[in-house]
């Protein structure tokens, strides 16, 4: 009874606080002190979005292509790297500060690079993706795979068993945990690392739809693309938070 | 354990999975007898909007097919079109005489073919409460701009004329933030096109006061925007020139001569654009396209040679432009 009350509770919170935000922001643009458009009101923005919707889906159709196509190829990458650089030590210690300096790149100042070098297709927002994703993933995996407790490792060896098999059946089953959580993080960014690589030049996304609603002083349907792009990276939040249910259900607290 | 690697194996494939039934779903069908065009590709200098109708005019009503070409139409990034057109990533595109001289000074070989706008209609506008009415009004204000150096020569010019002193001026890098919006906190002043923000600024019922630069300075009546193409394009291949710009003159003679059902045609290629914005902006450009010119899209050597020497004076570039090499007018007339 208590446990069914908490539920409750830790649902209906922070949905009675939102609605509250939600509601003063449409009274404060109702009685006009902020014009509807500097900032429109909620139910505008919803009124924008389901108008738009069919243009929305359109756009949010080739940003998700991209967002979904640059994630797979920084998972596999961050895969293939993670498992080289600690199986080879020596490789770790010359790449892992090239890694790290991949992800000080300021993507907003190469992005139109991108454009002149690979033109205007799919290819340069796949790869900002990738340049977003791709740290978060790698740095947990490799966190992860550092951090298996040397005893089993020790203990396969003396069994005889290749490295092969004691990274297949140690240490990545062990490093899985760290892994997924930079999986979500990624998840979340990939979405709007798509969105930047558009903006930066594209022939249809969410990126080029909010330039042409922002420059033609439309702010009510930038908010709209804006909940597109939330509801995106939520649902690949939501999408691998169920596939570490799956593959690591020993993880999962309570 | 087998089934660990097959759920890893399944993480994998998933996202490549959903991409390519995305990719499956793809709303684009080829034309039918579309083989026999040639694939043409125009990059913007903005966003789409009004500056280009006379390109999207002539793709929807099929101007550019008569002349065996299949146009696409590009936007640009942040950098906008120029260094694309010189890197030969596209055909035609969108310019400004400015960026055109500074390029032609440094070697980059593109060549403007139109002006698409007559006269410059860009100038700087504010709220009309703020009683900005000429460069004078300047001093003690602050103006709201995006850091390039040409900003600051132009008002230094603007304002020596009227016997003003820049330096008095506030200089704010406002980005990407529109007039409407800057205007309502830091900003006095700023750079607009009448034909696009200053007709919205009417829309909104805010009333502004337009110091056009034409009015004060006789070497600012620069050609903006202006169409494209890379010097290779234009000696290597002129009856593509040509016919891309005999099918673009119709395009824009149509946009004069219908500037409604014109504003219909680019509201149907863009549809994301603000539907009045477009309309009311096609009857404003409709007289301003040509203005007094002969023909359409027409430059003059004069105007092109005076902005280059005041863009000297200033230190904007750092040799003199030959003005011949920066524009033609060949592929104006012959329709």
């Amino acid at each position: 009874m208590r446990r069914k009350f908490e539920t409750i509770a830790n649902v209906a919170t922070p949905l009675a606080f939102v609605s509250l935000l939600l509601v003063l922001w449409e009274y404060l643009i109702r009685i006009k002190a902020i014009e509807e458009w500097l900032l429109p009101g909620p139910l505008r923005i919803l009124e924008t979005l389901m108008v738009n919707l069919p243009l929305l889906l359109k756009h949010a159709r080739s940003t998700l292509l991209e967002c979904l196509a640059g994630f797979a190829l920084a998972v596999l990458f961050a895969f293939v790297i993670s498992f080289f650089m600690e199986e080879l030590p020596l490789l770790k210690r010359a790449v892992y500060p090239l890694l790290v300096a991949s992800q000080t790149i300021p993507i907003i100042s190469v992005a139109p690079l991108f454009v002149i070098w690979f033109g205007y297709g799919m290819l340069p927002k796949i790869i900002v993706v990738v340049l977003v994703c791709f740290f978060p993933i790698a740095l947990s995996l490799l966190g992860g795979l550092a951090a298996v407790d040397r005893e089993y490792l020790e203990l396969f060896r003396s069994m005889k068993a290749s490295r092969l098999a004691a990274f297949r059946l140690v240490k990545l089953p062990l490093a899985l945990p760290s892994f997924f959580s930079g999986l979500k993080i990624s998840a979340t960014y990939s979405v709007m690392g798509a969105v930047i690589g558009e903006w930066l030049g594209a022939r249809e996304g969410l990126g080029t739809y909010m330039t042409i609603a922002q420059r033609s002083f439309q702010v009510d349907r930038v908010f709209a693309a804006i909940l597109v792009v939330t509801f995106c990276s939520a649902a690949l939040f939501a999408l691998v938070s169920l596939l570490e249910r799956l593959i690591i259900p020993w993880n999962q607290k309570n | 354990m087998k089934k660990k690697v097959l759920a890893c194996v399944v993480l994998f494939s998933l996202p490549l999975l959903l991409a390519s039934l995305l990719a499956g779903c793809d709303g684009t069908q080829k034309e039918p007898g579309s083989k026999e065009l040639k694939k043409v590709t125009v990059i913007l200098d903005w966003t789409p909007n009004t500056n280009h109708t006379g390109v999207y005019a002539a793709q929807k009503l099929g101007y550019y097919q008569e002349q065996g070409l299949a146009v696409e139409i590009l936007q640009p990034g942040e950098g906008g079109a120029t260094q694309l057109i010189a890197a030969g990533q596209g055909d035609f595109g969108f310019s400004y005489q400015e960026e055109i001289t500074i390029a032609r000074t440094k070697g980059i070989p593109v060549k403007a073919l139109a002006a698409v706008i007559q006269h410059n209609t860009s100038g700087f506008a504010s709220p009309a409460e703020k009683n900005i009415k000429n460069p004078r009004d300047f001093e003690g204000k602050k103006y709201g701009g995006w850091g390039s150096p040409a900003e600051e020569a132009m008002l230094k010019a603007l304002m020596k004329q009227e016997q003003a002193d820049f330096g008095k001026v506030e200089m704010i890098n406002i980005g990407a933030a529109d007039y409407f919006t800057s205007v309502r906190r830091d900003v006095d002043f700023a750079w607009i096109f009448m034909g696009w923000t200053g007709i919205e600024a009417e829309l909104k019922g805010l009333p502004i006061n337009f110091v056009f630069l034409k009015d004060y300075h006789d070497a600012l009546n620069f050609y903006t925007p202006v169409l494209i193409a890379n010097e290779e394009t234009i000696s290597g291949n002129p009856q593509l020139v040509q016919s891309f710009m005999r099918a673009t003159v119709k395009g824009y003679r149509y946009c004069i001569e219908n500037p409604r059902a014109a504003g219909e045609i680019l509201l149907e290629s863009v549809p994301e654009l603000n539907r009045d914005l477009v309309l009311e902006s096609q009857e404003y450009l409709a007289r301003e396209y040509q203005s007094d010119a002969p023909v359409w899209g027409e430059m003059s050597e004069i105007r092109w040679k005076k902005y280059a020497e005041w863009m000297y004076d200033q230190g904007l570039i750092d040799q003199p432009l030959e003005p011949g090499k920066a524009f033609t007018n060949e592929f104006l007339t012959g329709v």
